[in-house]
Parts: C-alpha cells; sequence; structure tokens
C-alpha cells in the first residue's frame, strides 16, 4: 500500500513513526530494518549518453521500451527482476543480472529509489513499513508498507482475510488523524502472465505498481 | 570424480546491429529447463597476454526465467543465430576449478528444432578446458589450467583458442582414456 497524502498536506517522516506506532498498537513485534531497491533503466542513444535526459535528441527506435525496471528484494539478495511495464513483462534473474545489463551497454540504470525501514511480526503477517528515498538521499519521496501472510500462496484464497487485515489496519491508523491515508492498488498479475500461487515475480511487480501509485500520489492532480 | 553432468544446450546467439554479441543458452537436464545468460567479453590483450598460454576473458552469467528470449526481443535484440550443442563436461579441482567438455556443435535449418539438428562438423568435437578466474588470483588459475594441459598432453594436444591444433578422431576415446588415467591418478 502507498500513502496518499491529502491536497495541500505534504509528506513527513511523522507520518512514518505513528504507521510504525499503530503496528506496535496492533501487537507486532518489531524485527529488524528491511530494503528494497529499485532501478530506473533508460536507453543509451548512439552517442554513449543516456537517452530521456532533458534537450537531448531521442535516437532510439521509436518501439523500443524508454524503460526497464529492476528490483532487488529485501527477502531475496541473490535474485534481480527485471520489468518491462509497457510491455507487462517480468524477467527473473539471480544477482549477476545488472552486470550483463552493463556490459550489454544497451539500457543504463540512471535513477536508483530504496524502500526501506522497519518490519513487524504480528501473528501470522509481517509488516514492512517503509519509507521511499533515492539512494545516497534522505528527500522523503513517499511512505509504504507491505503485508506478508505466511499461511496460504494463494492470492484468490487469502484475498478475504487480506481485507480484513487491511479493515483493521485503517481503522487504526484512522485514529491518528494524520493527513492522508494508506491505498492498496491492486497489480494485474494475469497481464504480466503470472499465475495464483504467489511468488517473488509477483512482489516485484507490486513494487513497480506501488511505485508508480507512490509518484503519482506526492506529484498530485 | 567430481559429479558428471550430460546435456543438451540449446545455445542461441544474439545481437544488435551495433553492439556486441551475447548469448543464451537453454540448458535442458532431464525434464526440467534452466535458461542461463552469457555474456563474452573480449579476450585480455597485449604483450602480457600473448605471453600466457590461455585465453583470458571476461564472463558473466546470469540465470533467468523462461521469459528471457521474449525479453530480448523486447528490448530489441535479434536473433543472430542458433546452436545446439550436445557433448558431457567434467568438473574437478586441480590447483582450480576446472571444467572439462566434450562438445559437438549441431546446426538447425529452422528456428528450435532441435531434433533436427545436423553436425556442423561431423565426427569431430571440440574440447574446452575452462576455468573461472578473478583479477587478483589469474596467474595462479593459468598455471593450473596450462599444467592440466600438459598432463592431457600424451593423450591431445590443446592450444590456446586462435592457433591451430591437431585433432584427435575420436571424443569418446579421449573421455574413456581420461577416465581410465583418472583411476591410477589422483584428479
Amino acid at each position: 500500500m502507498h500513502w496518499h497524502p491529502n491536497p495541500g498536506a505534504t509528506l513527513n517522516s511523522q507520518i512514518l513513526i505513528e504507521a510504525c506506532g499503530c503496528a506496535e498498537a496492533l501487537g507486532g513485534a518489531k524485527d529488524g530494518r528491511w530494503k528494497t531497491s529499485i532501478f530506473f533503466y533508460r536507453p543509451m542513444t548512439r552517442d554513449g549518453g543516456a537517452a530521456g535526459a532533458v534537450g537531448q535528441q531521442q535516437q532510439q527506435h521509436p518501439d523500443l521500451p524508454r524503460e526497464l525496471l529492476g528490483v532487488a528484494l529485501h527477502e531475496r539478495p541473490g535474485l534481480y527482476f527485471s520489468i518491462v511495464r509497457a510491455q507487462r513483462l517480468v524477467l527473473q534473474a539471480d544477482a549477476a543480472f545488472p552486470q550483463v545489463m552493463e556490459k550489454l551497454q544497451s539500457y543504463k540504470a540512471r535513477v536508483a529509489l530504496n524502500f526501506e525501514g522497519f518490519q513487524y511480526q504480528l501473528g501470522d503477517f509481517c509488516l514492512r513499513i517503509g519509507k521511499c528515498v533515492p539512494n545516497n538521499s534522505e528527500t522523503l519521496r513517499g511512505i509504504m508498507m507491505e503485508v506478508e501472510y505466511y499461511p496460504l500462496s494463494s492470492i484468490e484464497k487469502s484475498r478475504a482475510i487480506m481485507e480484513d487485515f487491511f479493515d483493521i489496519w485503517q481503522e487504526t491508523i484512522a485514529k491518528k488523524s494524520l493527513p492522508g491515508h494508506f491505498i492498496h492498488v491492486e497489480s494485474n498479475f494475469s497481464d504480466y502472465g503470472l499465475s495464483d500461487q504467489y511468488s517473488f515475480q509477483h512482489t516485484a511487480v507490486q513494487y513497480a505498481t506501488c511505485l508508480q501509485q507512490l509518484m503519482a500520489a506526492v506529484r498530485g492532480p | 570424480m567430481a559429479p558428471m553432468t550430460v546435456g543438451v544446450a540449446h545455445h542461441d546467439c544474439w545481437s544488435c546491429s551495433y553492439l556486441p554479441l551475447f548469448r543464451v543458452f537453454n540448458l535442458i537436464l532431464r525434464v526440467k529447463i534452466e535458461r542461463t545468460i552469457r555474456h563474452v567479453g573480449g579476450a585480455m590483450r597485449g604483450a602480457g597476454a600473448e605471453q600466457i598460454s590461455v585465453l583470458v576473458r571476461t564472463i558473466v552469467e546470469s540465470k533467468a526465467s523462461k521469459n528471457v528470449l521474449h525479453y530480448f526481443y523486447t528490448i530489441g535484440y535479434k536473433l543472430d543465430h542458433e546452436l545446439l550443442k550436445i557433448g558431457f563436461a567434467f568438473r574437478f579441482h586441480r590447483g582450480a576449478q576446472i571444467t572439462v567438455t566434450v562438445t559437438s556443435t549441431n546446426k538447425m535449418a529452422k528456428l528450435h528444432a532441435t531434433d533436427e539438428a545436423v553436425p556442423v562438423t561431423p565426427g569431430i568435437q571440440l574440447v574446452e578446458i575452462t576455468a573461472p578466474a578473478a583479477a587478483d588470483n589469474y596467474n595462479d588459475v593459468v598455471s593450473a589450467v596450462t599444467a592440466f594441459c600438459e598432463y592431457l598432453a600424451p593423450l591431445l594436444h590443446l592450444s590456446k583458442p586462435g592457433n591451430t591444433t591437431g585433432i584427435v578422431p575420436t571424443a569418446a576415446a579421449a573421455a574413456a582414456s581420461l577416465m581410465s588415467s583418472g583411476g591410477v591418478k589422483t584428479l
């Protein structure tokens, strides 16, 4: 879920602190830090620069994707995902894949964003509450949270229990009267060729969706 | 003796019009299909490289999910050529983690038509000795590989890629000889 600020409200880390407080109020046990990273790749142009820079001529083929997303998940440091949103494609590879891309020099990673914060164990649930910040910067770009339900892998079967959890969560956080609210936007997994059986590829796609929503929410209408 | 793997490597080569080649392997072992991407960089050059008896190259490999071919098509790559390599590999440690592969390379008239593959050099197989190395230990690895090639010298003459070499009539004879001498000498 990403944090959607109320119109006119700004993001601040107080929201993050309050959200963590809610997790603890619900009985969550703090279980350490987490960090998932997303890398924006842009095509390289023939002259060696990256396409998409202001004032630079677009030299790449018009059919080529203008952006690739690399995702390195906290729970699986040995894996790496590359998502072509425009084509609804998710590739699962291993941690050496960014080196392959570096050698190929067809797309270059331009921006890295980290989702990082604390995680909480709450019964059969794991909550990861975090901020979205550019690599090597503290500028807050967004706030989000990830909820995992351990006992089930079927998305359909776990839908009811996840919705119940979200309802409890929203009630708890509403009591804090914060200037905004958390929103969950469904990712269209079948568009990406993913099945009902949840996997790390699903997580990677959800992070891509969440990032898109989070940035749109902060940019404003 | 370290484990031997037998496999059929279905090997696609990709290129973009102005970018270097890299390879995607579909390695079929039993019923599971794995994909591996291998990027082979240029060879180390210069006077120092010429004096070394082996070829040193940068290789980056990554496993990938089975939609990897579709992925590379999507980001603008085109299939350059496709090969089927059939053979076997030995892996063992002898100063370095050495892999010996004996392969026959086959081509296909139609895309992915592995059942209709035809050998490129009928009756002739390629023996390759490789070992991974890092920047800080490649001299040791070079020595280990060179020493192993010298050990094999009575059986077959191995040379640096790019230099011409003699040909062993059958790889089966080479393998049998390797296995029988492996029983006597500790590898």
